[in-house]
């Protein structure tokens, strides 16, 4: 179960794993589209991750609510209402939680996914972050539905989510700066589908 | 009004664009927010600055709606995110346009300007790429219509058959006005009846209208920057629409070309005309009985035949009409250009225009009187044109009345205008019309009771020779044949004059007359004073048609061409070619005399559109002439280039103006070395000489110094006396210290003349130049050569011949120890 504390700590985490990948991040997307994934998710996760420290949250759900707004007014780029809308949406199932389980983080992170969706418009093997978000999910249900608790259910979905990340590389993108490059964008592993990996990553050290 | 949103990645991109498109909206035009970048540097886009923009736009817009201006990914993305976040009354109000940011935007800012709606202006947006689209050539997509949907009237789905169609821009500063509209009637009228055409204002979501109304194009309001879709159908389709893109490609003929000051081919120099009843007794005064316009009674009273012979006798005014029309145009054609008879053909146009005439029959099969039904719907149809909101269109209204009075005349039987009786005629405005017409064997001048100088008829009349007093107001309503008498150059009207004034009047016609015979009849003949002396007199030029009337009056070539009035009307700068063109035409007007160009003189009292001069508290002593080209002499070395290359052919001056200092002359000769290499050469053209303009007292003082290496300089006495005597010259309160007789200033133009260097020729170019009285003293002074307005050259000459040097040298010296300038004034009076 996550309380408030762990969530802020998946948020920290999520800030410095960004942050020790920002070049990589960057340099993904430099070879993709416009080289500054890095740079615009360490601006926006580092403001994220300051949140704690600057406000006191009264539920878990307005604590995410807000990093999706932070994320939304400072990140830039298109993973900004992305990302935005998916820490927003998450924050829709958990608003009358205090300890988060499987269950509701398995519903939380369905609406979340499926902002993304509805924000990006993109279908699995578009070479975005869908790409690792999607089979995170499927892994995560799965796994919760067969019992399994939260931190488990996460470390599944972290596992699902990097070999998502990793079957980018060879896809065109058909969404995004990176689309128009067409065939040119094969090749390359997605800088969203980098990002959101290390997002779940992070959930499934701190999310327990 | 509806508000706009540009959401992009960068707050500059963003400033620009709107930038960009609020140069082509109207003042009070739609409100236009930004929310763009994360901050200043920061790219990137923001949903919470996006939905406080959409706030902003909402409230701005009080309920007309708000369009969005997307660029790429996020924008789209924040965008949408932010609909969500606000409330979803206002979110309902709001659309997100896929049109390209800078094409959708203008095209939505122009929309909104005009008080189109949410939906008008989102298509507005879509289509923004279309005028590039078919510029570049790149074909749509066939399935789609060339400019369907919109506000447009669905008269589409009448016409079965095959249309084919073409977009163009209109590009003309007047947008597609009278003129350029009857060009693209007469195109469509080409092909008809066999092909049909229409057009639609693609801009606005206006028509589509008939290609053979006049009226109906016109009331398209297509201005400038609007894109028309024109579509054909027909054996000659294809053939008419190429016709009317090459049209457009001409900004519909009005495209300020050197076709234009080029167009008087003919060099109709009518006040000289042989011609009977063309040429005015160019004597600048009049006196006859008043022969009043006769006015278009009111047709109420006519009583209707049947539908048949309504219908016979208003096809046979409108033709009698057009035939008049045609007359008046070829009239124009031969005595003043192109540009003036084209003000008949669009007359005629608007005569032949289809949907008029159809609105007269309907009228006339509901049984009323021809007469009658054709004043209704002239009215209709000018009432349409004074509703557009440009004020240019409006205008046309008159163009309207002007073929429904003509008309009205054949169908009332009053006589025509333009076959009035003898004498001075009296009218409240001389329109362009019945000057061109006027008999000038029987209409010996033209009084206006309203109207200035500058109006388009009297300007016609004056270069027909034809004696105008303008703006005599309520003294004019006399009755008809009523003696009236009057001299233009006193600004004297006489009404009903006395026996005596009528002698006296009558005896100064005559001296004007015989003065002018003998001057006309010897004005190509040099001038030599008695004892021997030469001078020369040139003409100011303002155009090709004054540089050939000049050269037809005896002007021994050009002293001053203002190229500043040359290019007056335009907008645009024009190109070292079409220079090189209008240069070329002038100089070649006066071969083989040499001409004196001198550069653009702009700011004080000439202003220029396409060289701006910043406002200033007071212009007369601030960036003029040559001072305006210090930052950036681009303009002026095109023109220098253009100089250039004409001295290669032809015997060129080029003059500076409003040089004050050693430094000014030796930038603008390093300027010209500059030209000089643009066209390959290392030095300036032999036959290119260079002077100043002496206009400012201390060049006058430092003269030696400053006019050393030089060829030639030109008093610009207008300016030089309104320096001298710190005396503004257009300001009616200063007048009494503005006289260029002052004795001042003559001192100051001996002074000049003494101090030239040697081999330097001094010229004089000012207004005192054109005063027939004041020549003999100025070359009593030491000057020359005179530059004067080109009537008054064949007289000038005349005078100067009939005296001598030694006389105007003993005129001069008395003049510059007048009293003032009254006592300058009454000593040539007593050597006149």
């Amino acid at each position: 179960m996550a309380d408030l504390t762990a969530f802020q700590s998946w948020i920290a985490a999520c800030s410095e794993s960004i942050t020790a990948h920002a070049d990589d991040l960057t340099e993904l997307d430099r070879a993709i589209g416009d080289a500054d994934h890095g740079s615009n998710m360490r601006r926006g996760m580092t403001a994220c991750a300051a949140l704690a420290e600057q406000e006191d949250f009264s539920s878990i759900d307005a604590y995410l609510k807000k990093v999706g707004m932070t994320l939304v007014s400072t990140v830039g780029g298109a993973s900004g209402p992305l990302y935005g809308t998916f820490f927003l949406r998450l924050a829709g199932p958990l608003a009358a939680s205090e300890d988060v389980g499987a269950r509701e983080f398995g519903q939380a992170l369905r609406a979340g996914v499926e902002g993304i969706v509805a924000r990006g418009k993109a279908e699995a093997g578009d070479k975005t972050m869908y790409d690792a978000f999607s089979p995170a999910l499927d892994a995560f249900e799965s796994t919760a539905g067969s019992g399994s608790e939260l931190a488990e259910a996460l470390r599944a979905a972290a596992d699902a989510a990097a070999q998502g990340r990793d079957a980018t590389e060879p896809m065109v993108a058909r969404k995004g700066r990176a689309s128009y490059l067409g065939e040119r964008s094969a090749g390359h592993q997605d800088p969203g589908a980098t990002s959101a990996t290390l997002l779940i990553e992070a959930a499934a050290k701190t999310l327990s | 009004m509806i508000s706009l949103v540009v959401v992009s990645h960068s707050r500059a991109l963003a400033r620009a664009a709107v930038a960009l498109a609020a140069e082509m909206s109207p003042e009070d035009g739609p409100r236009l927010e930004v929310a763009a970048g994360l901050d200043e540097e920061t790219t990137g886009t923001d949903a919470v600055a996006i939905a406080e923009a959409l706030g902003r736009a909402d409230d701005a817009s009080e309920g007309a709606g708000v369009l969005v201006l997307v660029d790429l990914g996020s924008a789209v993305l924040s965008t949408e995110m932010a609909l969500e976040m606000i409330d979803p009354e206002v979110a309902g109000r709001v659309r997100v346009s896929p049109a390209p940011l800078v094409e959708g935007l203008v095209a939505a800012t122009v929309a909104a300007g005009t008080g189109a709606d949410l939906a008008t202006c989102a298509l507005e947006a879509r289509r923004g790429l279309d005028a590039k689209t078919s510029h570049l050539g790149d074909t749509p997509d066939p399935a789609e219509p060339v400019a369907g949907g919109g506000t447009g009237d669905a008269t589409d789905d009448e016409e079965p058959g095959e249309w084919a169609g073409v977009e163009v821009s209109v590009t003309g500063e007047h947008g597609l006005h009278a003129r350029p509209a009857a060009r693209l009637v007469s195109t469509a009228a080409a092909a008809s009846p066999g092909t049909r055409v229409r057009v639609r204002n693609v801009t606005t979501g206006t028509g589509p209208v008939d290609a053979l109304s006049l009226s109906g194009v016109a009331t398209l309001g297509a201005r400038q920057g609007h894109v028309l879709g024109v579509e054909a159908t027909g054996d000659r389709a294809d053939e008419v629409l190429r016709q009317i893109e090459q049209l457009a490609a001409t900004a519909f003929g009005d495209e300020p070309g050197p076709a234009q000051p080029l167009a008087d081919d003919d060099a109709p120099a009518p006040s000289v005309s042989e011609e009977p009843g063309v040429a005015g007794s160019g004597l600048e005064a009049a006196m006859g009985p008043a022969v009043l316009d006769r006015t278009v009674p009111d047709p109420d009273d006519v009583v209707a035949g049947s539908e048949q012979e309504e219908q016979d006798r208003l096809d046979a005014a409108v033709a009698d009409a057009l035939d008049a029309l045609e007359q008046l145009s070829a009239r124009a054609r031969r005595h003043l250009g192109d540009g003036q008879a084209e003000v008949f053909e669009a007359h005629a146009a608007l005569l032949r225009d289809p949907e008029l005439l159809g609105d007269v029959a309907r009228r006339i099969s509901a049984g009323q009187a021809a007469a009658l039904a054709w004043q209704d719907a002239v009215q209709e149809v000018a009432g349409r044109f004074e509703a557009l909101p440009d004020a240019y269109l409006q205008e046309r209204a008159q163009d309207v009345r002007s073929i429904g009075e003509r008309v009205m005349r054949v169908l009332l039987d009053v006589g025509e205008a333009e076959a009035l009786g003898e004498g001075v005629l009296v009218v409240d405005e001389l329109d362009p019309a019945l000057a061109i017409s006027l008999d000038a064997g029987a209409i010996r001048g033209v009084v206006t009771r309203q109207g200035g100088a500058l109006g388009h008829g009297v300007l016609i009349a004056r270069a027909r020779g034809l004696p105008v007093l303008t703006g005599a107001g309520a003294r004019a309503d006399v009755a008809a044949g009523t003696l009236i008498a009057f001299d233009a150059r006193a600004g004297r009207l006489e009404i009903d004059p006395a026996p005596e004034v009528q002698t006296a009047f009558s005896q100064m016609l005559e001296r004007r007359a015989a003065e002018r015979q003998q001057a006309l009849a010897d004005t190509h003949l040099p001038v030599v004073t008695r004892d021997g002396a030469r001078v020369t007199v040139k003409a100011n030029v303002s155009s090709v048609a004054t540089a050939r009337l000049g050269a037809g009056l005896g002007a021994e070539g050009s002293g001053l061409v203002r190229t500043e009035a040359v290019f007056a009307q335009w907008h645009r700068a024009p190109t070292v070619d079409q220079q090189v063109e209008v240069y070329s035409a002038i100089a070649q007007a006066f071969d083989p005399h040499a001409v004196t160009i001198r550069t653009w003189d702009v700011g004080g009292d000439k202003p220029l559109d396409f060289i701006p001069i910043e406002e200033e508290t007071n212009p007369f002593l601030g960036v003029r002439g040559i001072r305006a080209f210090r930052e950036d002499p681009s303009l002026l070395l095109d023109q220098l280039e253009a100089l250039c290359r004409v001295a290669r052919g032809q015997r060129l001056n080029v003059l500076f103006p409003m040089v004050t200092s050693l430094d000014d002359v030796d930038w603008a000769r390093a300027r010209l070395q500059e030209a000089a290499r643009r066209v390959g050469l290392s030095a300036p053209p032999h036959q290119l000489g260079v002077g100043i303009m002496v206009e400012v007292p201390a060049v006058a003082v430092r003269l030696a110094r400053l006019a050393h290496g030089l060829d030639v300089i030109s008093i610009g006495s207008n300016d030089l006396s309104q320096y001298t005597l710190a005396a503004e010259r257009g300001n009616p309160h200063v007048a009494a210290w503005s006289d260029g007789l002052d004795p001042a200033v003559l001192q100051l133009i001996r002074l000049i003349c003494d101090r030239a260097p040697e081999g330097v020729v001094v010229s004089l170019c000012g207004e005192l130049a054109s005063d027939p009285d004041v020549a003999g003293l100025l070359v009593g002074l030491g000057v020359r050569e005179l530059s004067a307005a080109p009537s008054a050259v064949p007289t000038i000459k005349a005078r100067l011949r009939a005296g001598s040097l030694r006389g105007m040298q003993d005129l001069a010296a008395s003049a510059v120890t007048a009293r003032d300038a009254a006592a300058v004034r009454d000593l040539l009076a007593l050597h006149a």
